[in-house]
């Protein structure tokens, strides 16, 4: 009986299905023709709720959104294998105004529906592809690496210590810029110090490829040895490996029934200073969402406005685009709301977090603090600003790196 | 004895009246039964296969529902809807399979299920009870480890910690050494002295004369004796155990026994415990014979089926089929030299339940030639033919070759398992209780088969409880009884005195 | 006879129906308590996993691609229940079919259609080793091979997220392995879709099962091993070795399902970070083999149900606008209520042979 009234049901809904030319009535917003009006996201894997890129684009797209009058349309990936289809029926839908993928994963799959879909505009987050309905968004890394390299030398003269570190990923060129503006931050930070307290610093440098970006053990170990040797704050440039610096610097911290550093971990990517709440100094953010917003600004400016009359290529963000900045206090109060939205972060643990922040703040000198801010207000305007005679404008000329070419700057800025 | 009636008296502790059980698939277990129990009483519950004693047991411990028929416990009715109510009132029974839990130890074992007060002195008051019953058992030791023997003082031990009053032990000497079996018996009269009252449910007679005071005989579900010990002999028993009129002249056909078939000489098997289950048998088959094994089930038939047939290894002793060495041959060898083998349990081992008719009618002849094709591809037409001829020649009724054989009768199952094993054309067929639970059509017809084979010179070797089974169809009788033959008999010579008291484990 | 086994076929695709209606009023029920237009998102799902295959092509050729690895996975799942066995190593044989084909595509850096041939060998030889590890443990110690499996699959996660990471990352983007060269590539069925050649392959592996199961000695032999092992070893079938066959078998089909999603899938044809582009795939296919019966040919109808979820959970994000997590949960409640049938007439088997053992011995 229950059979029967089943395959009445199917095949009820299956003559619905085929018959009715639009959708159900119960939905009247369904439109009948593509109406071009939406920010299209695919995320990666990761998904939302990460606190990281995805969360951050959720941020741009949703304020992109408001501002522009459009509707955000996420699409969220169950593996791997739903990058391309997801892409596809965004592009075919014919209602996105942009499709934004999140994040360098899905670099392939954009390349390829890229060329299937010549009219449909697309932004790929911290990735390159070289297509005209491609908008490349990419981060200017070695600037804000710039940045919380002056911190972590000040740091480090602060606490009268002589070594800090960086702890990578695989050994690719991407990683190298990241590097050379550290290691250039930390020489400037030097010189700094000296001007504002008098006393002359020199700061041993460590670094360590992992050769993983999803090994926290790793990230653990080769900390471990830096703090051994004496480093006081660790720059975490190996994605998930580096959460084992956090808990490295976090451990050690404790061992000497500390509540707060020093030691301490610098974040990348995200506002990642709540992980280890007083033993991340600050993080080195790429504002995804600022990526996000703009891409769908020049798409509409392309598209609807037709006062932009190229849209593919590379968009840089740099500290001067607000693509990059080294975090703040407030910062990490939106990321906990974020967090708390998403159920990974409990409501009652935001205020532990940020009061832990707070105070881990306010233990290092003010001046140090708006030394470094100095610093990233500076780089927006002035490359030329020198030390051991290179200028920052020298690095970004470097700029693709190769292994020859990091060395040589290695070298020449005494690392190693 | 006269007082049966009066259920406010409390000379029993126990009284059963009037206990009728039909199991559901119809079978009568019990058919109007009483039985009764004093105080500090060793009752023996004596009787063959099927004939009720297990069943009336479980149905005085609460695992069994009685059909009709009314229990006392000290003159007051009392109905159980489980083991738990019948254990309150003092009433616990220690199965022939033990029911402990391998893993835990024996203390565990002994408290498990205890309320939590009981259990504040428990370890005390087991040794307490220890020294009071002199069973001594090791507390901390696994249960897995500890031989059979052992592990059933331990369910004594939790029945007696409970406080039991009634203990029921059913067939408890089966998987028993001598001397096990004498402390047994030892710690039975312990009890007795305490005023427990003791229940022991078996078929050997010499036991029961040792130990019962007194003795209730059952027979295909009806109390047919009830002796003091005092009166009682093994040849009384027996012929109470057996019945009499039951040696009919079934008209068979006579034939010339021809050669010698299978030999075997000095087989020893173990059973699943590790205990030896068959100890020194010989026998031989000739050709246009039927040899019978008698004997209660549990005694060994079973394994010496399985070693004889490549199921079960066989540790000493020798097979010969037809001048050549078989021990240990793998089934597959053994149904190319020519035996056939009617398991015991055809739902378990001599049909795929799942499988089809036709299916089933190659199990074990899978792999011959006339059935496969190109790359070893069954061929189905082939099959079903076979099948088929099956059906036809040996009356099978089924709703289609392509059902599953779970939805044909019992007596069809085995009529399909008898016509397969025929149909191999073999020199043996090694027949395992090839009728039980059979109707009486199915019964007949099985038989007939049988003794159909055997009129063409074949040779079987049948192994059955049921006594007019054996009677009916061998040639010659082998009577089973701890892992032994009580002797080979021709089927003339026999009597039911005679075979009762072998079922029982007396020889002459 | 024939009507029979119609009506027999009839019955099991009524259960289907009656289970998937069951999950989709629940699942309608949950989208209406949080607010959600129930009837809105099947639409949806259904436009997003079959569409109108007439006018266009795509949303069936999502589905059945998604389908394919679990045609492979779903059979290899089902070859073990039929053989008595409960083999979760199917998940890493699909790794390590797939970890064949790039290593393959490592050694021998060359852009020809034998890193395919050489890649699938190494691929389900490797399978074939991690699988005769556990059957050799279940056959020879008794050790369970739920157990023994899910070890096992660890072990293979980490050794391909090894080969990942140190052996044949692609340097442009470190968070893949190298990609398989296009000749080596199994080629797409449909131009501009994700359908590849695979599922042809799939279907073939189907129909073979079948065949092999129900038409050869071999089969016979495993399936009586699998519903009842005393019977088996009865009629005289060595029942280890078939254990052992079934295992090989399995880890075979599963192998398969690795390489032709590594091979045969667009854009990658690679190993992802977390190997998350193969992660589940042999799980899924324990819902699959459930949801069919265990029956080979049933598969293939499993997962293009399940292909057309996972296609259509799509729609339902975009045009319904449910979050992934609920869309998630719904599909959860689809499916565990598709393979409750499944679930049920195995355990009931199960059940069913542990009480005649009871019987038995009482």
């Amino acid at each position: 009986m229950v059979i029967v009234i089943a395959v009445l049901l199917v095949v009820a809904a299956v003559a619905i299905y085929t018959f009715l030319p639009t959708a159900p009535t119960t939905t009247p917003t369904t439109p009948t023709t593509p109406q071009l009006n939406k920010i299209c996201i695919v995320y990666d894997i990761g998904g939302r709720g990460d606190l990281s890129f995805n969360d951050m684009a959720y941020l741009g797209g949703d304020r992109a959104a408001r501002d522009f009058n459009l509707v955000l349309t996420e699409l969220q990936s169950r593996s791997e294998s739903d990058y391309l289809p997801n892409l596809r029926t965004l592009s075919r839908s014919g209602e996105c105004v942009i499709i934004v993928g999140v994040g360098f994963l899905l670099t392939d799959a954009i390349a390829q529906v890229a060329d299937e879909y010549p009219n449909q505009l697309f932004a790929i987050i911290d990735g390159y592809v070289d297509k005209p309905n491609v908008l490349s968004v990419l981060f200017k890394e070695h600037e804000g690496s710039a940045v919380v390299g002056a911190l972590a030398a000040m740091i480090a003269g602060y606490y009268n210590k002589t070594t800090v570190g960086v702890v990578l990923g695989m050994e690719i060129p991407v990683l190298y810029k990241f590097e050379a503006g550290y290691y250039w931050g930390i020489r400037y930070g030097q010189e700094i110090f000296k001007e504002k307290t008098g006393r002359e610093i020199n700061v041993k440098i460590l670094f360590t490829y992992t050769g993983a970006f999803n090994d926290p053990a790793r990230g653990k170990t080769a900390t471990e040895a830096m703090l051994g040797e004496g480093a006081i704050v660790v720059y975490n440039v190996a994605g998930a490996t580096g959460l084992g610096i956090f808990e490295a610097v976090a451990e050690a911290g404790a061992r000497e029934g500390r509540t707060m550093g020093p030691p301490f971990g610098i974040g990348v990517d995200a506002d990642q200073d709540y992980i280890k709440p007083g033993f991340i100094i600050a993080s080195m953010m790429k504002r995804v969402d600022v990526g996000v917003y703009t891409a769908t600004k020049k798409a509409l400016n392309y598209l609807i406005h037709k006062n932009e009359t190229k849209f593919g290529g590379i968009l840089e963000l740099g500290i001067a685009e607000g693509g990059i900045a080294m975090s703040r206090v407030e910062d990490l109060e939106t990321f906990l709301e974020l967090g708390i939205q998403a159920g990974t972060i409990k409501p009652q643990d935001k205020e532990t977090i940020l009061n832990a922040v707070t105070s881990m703040r306010n233990s290092i000198p003010s001046w140090i603090w708006e030394e470094a801010y100095k610093l990233q207000e500076t780089l927006k305007t002035n490359k030329s600003l020198e030390v051991m005679g290179i200028k920052f404008s020298d690095i970004e000329a470097m700029i693709p790196f190769t292994a020859d070419t990091i060395a040589n700057l290695r070298s020449s800025l005494g690392v190693g | 004895m006269g007082n049966t009636g009066d259920t406010g008296s409390d000379e029993y502790l126990v009284l059963m009246k009037n206990i009728v059980k039909i199991y559901p698939d119809g079978t009568i277990a019990l058919r109007g039964v009483d039985f009764t129990l004093r105080r500090g009483e060793i009752h023996g519950l004596l009787g063959e296969n099927g004939a009720g004693k297990t069943t009336l047991m479980k149905i005085l411990a609460g695992i069994l529902k009685p059909t009709s028929g009314t229990i006392y416990v000290v003159g007051k009715k009392v109905v159980f809807s489980a083991a738990a109510d019948a254990l309150k009132l003092g009433i616990g029974m220690v199965h022939q399979n033990l029911s402990l839990i391998p893993s835990f130890t024996v203390y565990e074992n002994i408290v498990l299920g205890l309320p939590r007060k009981q259990l504040l002195n428990a370890r005390e008051n087991i040794n307490k009870l220890m020294s009071l019953t002199g069973l001594r058992v090791p507390l901390d030791e696994r249960v897995e480890v500890l031989p059979f023997g052992v592990k059933q003082k331990v369910e004594i031990l939790k029945m007696l910690f409970r406080n039991v009053d009634v203990l029921i032990l059913d067939e408890p000497t089966t998987n028993l050494t001598l001397t096990e079996t004498r402390e047994l018996f030892n710690m039975i009269n312990e009890l007795k002295k305490m005023g427990k009252s003791v229940v022991f449910i078996t078929h050997k007679l010499r036991e029961v004369m040792e130990v019962a005071d007194r003795i209730t005989v059952l027979r295909k579900g009806r109390v047919v004796g009830e002796v003091p010990r005092a009166e009682a002999n093994l040849n009384l028993l027996a012929q109470l155990m057996v019945g009499r009129n039951m040696i009919s002249a079934t008209s068979r056909e006579t034939t010339t026994a021809g050669e010698e078939l299978l030999i075997v000489r000095d087989l020893w098997v173990l059973s699943d415990l590790g205990t030896w289950a068959v100890r020194g048998v010989s026998l031989t088959v000739r050709s246009g014979e039927i040899l019978g094994i008698a004997g209660v089930e549990g005694n060994g038939q079973k394994e010496l089926v399985e070693g004889l047939t490549g199921l079960r290894r066989v540790e000493k002793g020798e097979v010969i089929f037809r001048g050549r060495r078989i021990n240990n041959l793998p089934p597959s060898e053994l149904y190319k030299l020519g035996i056939a083998h009617i398991p015991e349990d055809r739902t378990l081992m001599g049909l795929i339940l799942d499988f089809t008719v036709s299916e089933n009618s190659i199990l074990s002849i899978q792999r011959s030639t006339s059935f496969r094709g190109f790359l070893n591809t069954l061929v189905w037409g082939r099959v079903a033919e076979h099948a088929l001829s099956l059906i036809t020649k040996f009356n099978i009724t089924a709703p289609s070759l392509s059902s599953p054989v779970k939805y044909l009768s019992g007596g069809n199952q085995q009529r399909l398992v008898v016509a397969r094993e025929i149909s191999k054309e073999p020199q043996l067929i090694i027949a395992a209780q090839p009728t039980r639970g059979l109707d009486i059509s199915a019964t007949e017809h099985i038989r007939s088969l049988l003794l159909d084979f055997r009129k063409r010179g074949k040779a079987v070797l049948l192994v059955s409880s049921d006594l007019e089974e054996i009677l009916q169809l061998s040639d010659r009788v082998a009577v089973m009884y701890e892992g032994r033959f009580v002797g080979i008999k021709n089927v003339s010579e026999l009597t039911e005195d005679k075979l009762g008291l072998m079922l029982g484990g007396v020889s002459d | 006879m024939r009507r029979k086994v119609l009506i027999e076929v009839l019955i099991k695709t009524g259960n289907v129906v009656a289970a998937m209606t069951v999950g989709l009023i629940i699942g309608g029920l949950i989208m209406q308590a949080y607010g959600y237009d129930a009837l809105h998102a099947y639409y949806s799902l259904l436009r997003h996993a079959i569409g109108n295959p007439l006018t266009d092509p795509y949303p069936l050729t999502s589905t059945l691609s998604l389908a394919t690895p679990l045609i492979f996975t779903g059979l290899a799942f089902a070859v073990s229940v039929r053989s008595g066995l409960f083999n979760i190593g199917v998940e890493n044989a699909v790794y390590l079919g797939a970890l064949g084909v790039v290593l393959a595509s490592g050694f021998l850096k060359a852009d020809t259609p034998l890193v395919l041939v050489i890649g699938s060998l190494m691929g389900l030889s490797l399978s074939i080793l991690f699988a005769l590890v556990a059957a050799s443990l279940k056959v020879f110690r008794g050790v369970h091979e739920v157990i023994t499996t899910i070890m096992l699959n660890w072990v293979a996660y980490w050794l391909v997220e090894y080969v990942r990471v140190n052996v044949f990352p692609d340097l442009r983007d470190p968070s893949k392995t190298i990609p398989v060269p296009p000749s080596a590539r199994i080629p797409l069925l449909v131009a501009g879709t994700e359908l590849s050649v695979s599922i042809i392959i799939a279907i073939i592996a189907s129909l073979t099962t079948y065949f092999v199961l129900w038409y050869t000695v071999f089969g016979y032999e495993l399936r009586a091993t699998g519903i009842n092992l005393i019977a088996a070893k009865y009629a005289g079938i060595k029942t280890s070795r078939f254990m052992i066959y079934s295992f090989l078998l399995s880890a075979v089909l599963g192998g398969l399902a690795g390489v032709c999603e590594v091979a045969g899938r667009p854009p990658h044809y690679s190993i992802t970070t977390g190997i998350s582009n193969l992660v589940g795939l042999g799980f899924d296919g324990i819902a699959v083999s459930l949801i069919g019966l265990n029956h080979p040919i049933a598969v293939i109808f499993a997962s293009i149900l399940i292909g057309a979820l996972n296609s259509g959970v799509r729609g339902m994000q975009i045009e319904a606008r449910v979050p992934f997590e609920l869309v998630r949960l719904i599909q959860g409640v689809i499916v565990v209520s598709l393979a409750m049938p499944g679930v049920l007439s195995t355990f009931r088997k199960y059940l069913s042979i542990r009480r005649g053992r009871m019987e038995v011995v009482s």
